[in-house]
């Protein structure tokens, strides 16, 4: 530990902590600007200036470690006026005309700074050279002329998010913000998760959708989680009115520690905005679909349940609460015996799984937090560009950060390829014949042992494998060298493992798991697609009869492609949904629900971590949460929703811990 | 002693200012108890005292000869010269027209804009001030007080002149202090 002095107090620190941090961890404010809590040190804006006895000249705290017996004065006429000469400089580099930037009036820490150091002006004026407003992208916008060059961006791109689009051209004033070798933001390879826009400390970096909508300062806030997929990031939402402001990465949240994606921070909420949305329940009235009361849809929906109860097919969205999913199997598994009951994903991403998890008898999968450690990240069929980003941020930085290795094994042309020298680009289906021969290469190349019966001969099946994925069979051998050599390897793998009801890739890759003393991570699909699974909302889907009634809990989700053409053979469907899509078009009786701003409940995530979704807004008066509709409709149909969601989820073994 | 006197006056700026001056509602009567105002674009004088004020006041910033005039006369005059308001902190709305040439910018205004007239015609009545680039007060005068605000809060202007009324030097801080 290391003693100092800071403002005339005693403090101790752990060795190489900066004298900013041991500051701000002991309550002493330093201000500042380039620096972030997230962001390693930088040290580009000058004006955590701080006096160190003895020292020569001012240091900035933010990058001198904390040393012993260390002096340190946080404010003195000295530095005051240091800071203010500093602050006069960045104000007359650029145009900072406060009254007309969205920012201005709190949310800006520049004025902020300048504010508390009291400045009323600066004595030197711009010289009125305008600089480049980048708008093409089509959520934000870079306006280079607020822009203070603290380089937020450039390293949030960097250290978060492992993108390195953002950069910085020329050198001194003439220093700019640029997206690749300089193409608008909008033609760059942005992966559009705005983690820029939220960390820039003035109005440089502009939300188009906030901007202008208010504050944050005078914004309530309210931290939640983002239900785009199973990874569950934590957000924190902006609201003002019943009106969703923005939506920022929680930094509090252990799970993406702050990082979101761009469906998390603007897709969904750009959908709110434009979708057409259902106000009342509509029942299909002479070919048309006729407003009508609750009262009369509810009856008109168990009405027709009740009459066909034999061919009655029901599923549900796995992006809803584990409330509603356990609610949906109650009614339509325990009390209807309807004839499907299954999520609109059905098997894909549990049953392997599932069937594993039974064979051990517990929990085999670890934390996403493995993947920051890894010294190597093998991927196998799973397309973490196309979906899960943060997953994705989280393997890119670690290749940027600690310079990890990264195997790609894809049957489809896997997005990181560019990122990875070790991509093997198999046949489809043969995920199984790979790992089988990755495990064989690593018993033939000396690395490791395998204690399975069928490594006699590696040389033939590394041959045989080679010869099935459709690869060179030395590309095998040197995919498994680099993961071997590897100390703290993790694997990632997606649905074209898991989907497979006898888990037979699975068993396999248990297996390579084990000689390389690895750790295993897979995503699950939707918001709630674990839950899903556990509730045993998984069967296969298939029907096409007629006569067949169909239920669909869909919300704000939309029905793939396979299951639109299955609801096309159904004779009447029922549908619970928020938006206006082309499903609902042919649907005989909508029930409108909320979406997920609207809605409240549990979730739990591809780790098994149970997770509290809140209410952000307040749905249309005559809309109800599905919960709600679940209930009100059962009891209709003569039941009550039991209560045992929670229970019900650890009721069969999970390939994760729920918790 | 006796009331020190202030005066005002303006420049380029929209007059908000002065408005946000007014607001001051019932607190003019307590200043009008510490100050003697004088010529100010509210009252009947037209120009500060010839043997000077104790407190000038210059609202906007400048954008033509005249101003700097103005400007110039107001610093001879005042002992204290109070640079009242963004405009005359910084330059302020009018400054954005720096970003852009002067001619184009008048031919812009009174010849392409959608509400002239179709002869359109640039002003180029000798008695018509010849515009300048827009500067800030500090840029062509020495000033003593800055007053930042677009406008100014009521409770800044107070706090500033009743301060200066009483011999002190104003120190803006906290809400008195901002400039959005």
């Amino acid at each position: 530990m290391i003693h100092l002095t800071i403002d005339g107090k005693q403090i101790e620190v752990a060795e190489g902590t900066t004298v900013l941090r041991a500051a701000q961890h002991n309550g002493i404010h330093i201000p500042t600007l380039c620096d972030h809590p997230h962001l390693a040190p930088y040290g580009g804006c000058r004006l955590c200036l701080v006096e160190v006895k003895g020292a020569r000249t001012l240091m900035p705290s933010c990058t001198i470690p904390a040393s012993e017996g260390m002096e340190v004065t946080t404010t003195t006429p000295k530095i005051t006026e240091a800071r203010k000469f500093v602050l006069s400089m960045i104000f007359s580099e650029r145009n900072h005309f406060c009254p007309y930037c969205q920012v201005s009036g709190g949310d800006c820490e520049l004025q902020n700074s300048a504010y508390e150091q009291e400045m009323t002006h600066w004595m030197i004026q711009p010289n009125w050279s305008t600089f480049r407003v980048d708008a093409s992208h089509p959520w934000f916008t870079h306006e280079a002329n607020r822009c203070i060059l603290c380089r937020r961006c450039v390293r949030t791109c960097n250290e978060m998010v492992g993108n390195n689009t953002l950069g910085i051209e020329m050198r001194g004033a003439s220093s700019m913000i640029i997206a690749d070798l300089n193409v608008p933001l909008g033609e760059s390879t942005c992966v559009s998760c705005g983690m820029c826009v939220q960390n820039c400390p003035t109005g440089a970096m502009m939300d188009n959708r906030s901007a202008y909508l208010g504050l944050t300062k005078e914004a309530e806030s309210v931290k939640s989680i983002c239900t785009g997929c199973s990874i569950g990031c934590g957000i924190e939402v902006f609201y003002r009115d019943n009106n969703i402001i923005k939506i920022d990465g929680d930094y509090d949240n252990p799970i993406n520690t702050g990082v979101i994606c761009k469906f998390g921070r603007w897709t969904k909420l750009y959908e709110f905005d434009e979708a057409e949305k259902f106000t009342t329940p509509m029942i299909r009235t002479n070919g048309k679909l006729e407003p009508a009361s609750w009262e009369e849809a509810l009856q008109k929906t168990s009405e027709l349940i009740k009459s066909t109860q034999d061919d009655l097919a029901a599923v549900i969205s796995s992006e809803l609460t584990c409330q509603s999913l356990y609610g949906f199997i109650s009614l339509f598994k325990d009390h209807l015996s309807a004839k499907i009951v299954t999520s609109v994903e059905g098997p894909r991403h549990s049953t392997a799984l599932k069937r594993i998890a039974e064979e051990i008898g517990g929990s085999f999968e670890d934390s996403l937090a493995s993947i920051d450690t890894a010294d190597c990240i093998i991927t196998i069929g799973e397309d973490l560009i196309k979906h899960h980003e943060v997953v994705g941020f989280m393997i890119k930085r670690n290749l940027s950060n600690n310079e990890a290795k990264l195997v790609c094994i894809d049957s489809d042309n896997s997005s990181y390829e560019k990122y990875s020298k070790n991509f093997l680009n198999i046949s489809p289906g043969t995920e199984k014949e790979i790992i089988k021969g990755l495990v064989a290469a690593l018993v033939k190349l000396g690395l490791k042992t395998c204690d399975c019966d069928d490594c006699t001969d590696p040389d033939a099946i590394v041959q045989a494998a080679a010869k099935a994925c459709g690869i060179p069979s030395d590309s095998i051998l040197d995919v498994a060298y680099a993961i071997g050599t590897s100390a703290k390897p993790v694997i990632l793998f997606g649905g074209a493992i898991t989907d497979d009801p006898k888990a037979k890739a699975l068993t396999t890759l248990l297996c390579l798991n084990k000689m390389l003393n690895g750790k295993l991570i897979t995503v699950k699909g939707k918001a709630n697609s674990l839950a899903a699974s556990q509730y045993g909302l998984d069967n296969i889907q298939k029907i096409a009869k007629k006569g067949e009634t169909l239920v669909a809990v869909l919300a704000d989700d939309k029905l793939n492609d396979k299951w639109s053409k299955l609801a096309k053979g159904a004779n009447n469907t029922i549908v619970l949904a928020t938006y206006q899509t082309e499903f609902t078009r042919s649907a005989d009786i909508v029930l409108p629900v909320c979406n997920w701003a609207q809605e409240q409940g549990h979730f739990v995530n591809f780790e098994g971590k149970i997770q509290w979704r809140e209410k952000l807004v307040d749905a249309d008066l005559n809309v109800k949460t599905t919960a709600e509709v679940l209930s009100l409709l059962a009891k209709h149909l003569d039941f009550t929703i039991p209560t045992y969601w929670r229970e019900a989820l650890t009721a069969t073994p999970a390939s994760v811990k729920i918790q | 002693m006796a009331k020190p006197k202030v005066s005002s006056d303006w420049c380029a700026g929209c007059s908000g200012c002065h408005m946000s001056f007014l607001d001051m509602d019932e607190r003019l009567l307590e200043l009008v108890n510490l100050a003697d105002i004088r010529a100010t674009p509210f009252t009947d004088l037209k120009h500060p005292d010839e043997d000077g004020v104790q407190i000038g006041i210059i609202e906007g910033g400048i954008n033509n000869l005249t101003h700097i005039e103005v400007v110039k006369r107001m610093r001879e005059r005042s002992k204290y010269l109070v640079a009242f308001g963004d405009c005359a902190v910084f330059g302020g709305v009018p400054a954005m027209r720096n970003f852009f040439d002067l001619q184009e910018t008048l031919h812009y205004v009174y010849v392409d804009t959608i509400s002239t007239d179709e002869s359109g015609k640039i002003p180029n009545d000798p008695e018509v001030a010849v515009m300048t680039r827009v500067q800030a007060i500090s840029e062509v005068v020495k000033v003593d007080v800055f007053l930042p605000g677009c406008p100014p809060s009521a409770d800044a202007i107070f706090y500033t002149l009743s301060e200066l009324a009483k011999r002190r030097m104003p120190k803006l801080t906290g809400d008195l202090l901002n400039w959005h």
